[in-house]
């Protein structure tokens, strides 16, 4: 591993190392889409044992003191079904990753959609109902 | 012979003196008549008879009333044994309660203890909560903006514009003698400029993501030899393959 680094001064491998940092991050949050994982499903990606053993290896950003760098949370829970090999199969079907895209997207607006009713079930109090006053016999 | 019971042998003496008497006063009738002298032999030892059973029953009933006291004694015993016991009883049941109250209390102080452990262990500051809170909330990651509608391009998770305006992105170009010229290319392909910092960039116009547009891309050569893996690598897959697998031996040897 050394030996391929072009340069072995330690400021380059420090540098080196915010290199690796930056490109780690950014995978394993772009897993955090369907669509780039069916994509890589279809590509064959996920049957090669290299890369099976880089998405383990990617489990540390499970740890707070790399979490917290995270702006798309949810990529950790799409890595830790990746170390499913079913899941890994499933996701050559792009019917698997649309219903995981649509219930991504449902969950994403659930606060949205709590609030929304909150606010209906709200008014609807303010309001009089309008038509329950029964005829006069 | 000695009866064991004393009652039942009260009542014997008690038979035998009946008796007795009742001989001596036949023996007495019928000596009115004719007088003879052994009757009178006999009437003396019966009357010696009724003598000695009046002092047995005497004896037998003193013996009695002696035994009646220590029978009251054994009562009143008996008595205090009963009290002792219950009192035994009733500290019994209070020892039991006790014990399980403070089974309980052992139980949930010792869970409070592990929840405290764990605590400690997992301590974070309320600052770094509320900045990572801020950071995925801000850029409605895990919420959806107020008026998103269903052709909005924003989305829970990086899309393709997103990726390939970010860092990976910007580490890839365009294969100017490549093995495997590309195949199609989409109106966006520039060399895109690196962009520092480690979130994903923001959100331009709508592309919707199309894998067959993908375009191939080959790394630099400035000593990145690290796990980047192409993120359209349509037509280099072979290529791609052999990068992911020098790149995993080299970045993630802990898992080889």
């Amino acid at each position: 591993m050394a030996s391929k680094m072009s340069l072995s001064s330690a400021a380059d491998a420090e540098e080196q190392l915010k290199l690796r940092f930056q490109v780690e991050l950014e995978f394993v949050q772009c897993l955090a889409n369907p669509n780039y994982l069916n994509f890589l499903a279809q590509r064959g990606y996920f049957k090669e044992q290299n890369f099976i053993n880089y998405l383990k290896y990617l489990l540390y950003w499970k740890e707070p003191k790399y979490a917290k760098y995270l702006k798309y949370p949810q990529c950790l829970h799409m890595l830790d079904l990746l170390q499913y090999e079913h899941f890994r199969k499933e996701l050559v079907s792009a019917p698997c990753a649309k219903f995981i895209d649509d219930q991504q997207l449902l969950h994403w607006q659930h606060y949205h959609r709590r609030r929304m009713k909150l606010f209906q079930e709200q008014q609807e109090k303010m309001q009089p109902p309008p038509h329950n006053k029964p005829p006069p016999s | 012979m000695a009866s064991l019971n004393t009652q039942t042998r009260l009542f014997m003496l008690i038979d035998d003196m009946e008796m007795v008497a009742k001989e001596l006063f036949e023996l007495q009738l019928m000596n009115v008549p004719k007088s003879q002298q052994k009757d009178g032999a006999d009437s003396v030892s019966l009357m010696e008879l009724l003598i000695q059973k009046d002092s047995e029953i005497k004896s037998v009933i003193k013996l009695a009333e002696e035994q009646a006291q220590i029978q009251k004694l054994m009562d009143s015993l008996k008595l205090e044994v009963d009290k002792r016991d219950s009192e035994i009883k009733n500290l019994q049941r209070s020892l039991k309660e006790a014990e399980t109250i403070l089974a309980t209390a052992i139980y949930q102080a010792k869970q409070k203890m592990q929840a405290v452990k764990q605590a400690n262990d997992h301590s974070t500051s309320s600052e770094e909560i509320i900045k990572f809170a801020h950071r995925i909330s801000a850029s409605n990651a895990v919420a959806a903006p107020v008026m998103w509608g269903p052709g909005d391009p924003r989305r829970p998770y990086p899309t393709d514009l997103d990726m390939r305006q970010g860092f990976l992105g910007g580490m890839c170009t365009y294969p100017d003698n490549s093995r495997h010229p590309p195949q199609t290319q989409t109106s966006t392909e520039q060399h895109l400029p690196t962009m520092p910092g480690g979130a994903m960039q923001g959100i331009g116009s709508s592309l919707s993501w199309q894998p067959s547009q993908e375009v191939a891309m080959t790394l630099t050569s400035t000593g990145s030899h690290h796990s980047i893996h192409d993120l359209k690598g349509h037509n280099k897959e072979n290529e791609d393959v052999e990068l992911m697998s020098s790149d995993s031996s080299s970045s993630s040897s802990s898992d080889e």
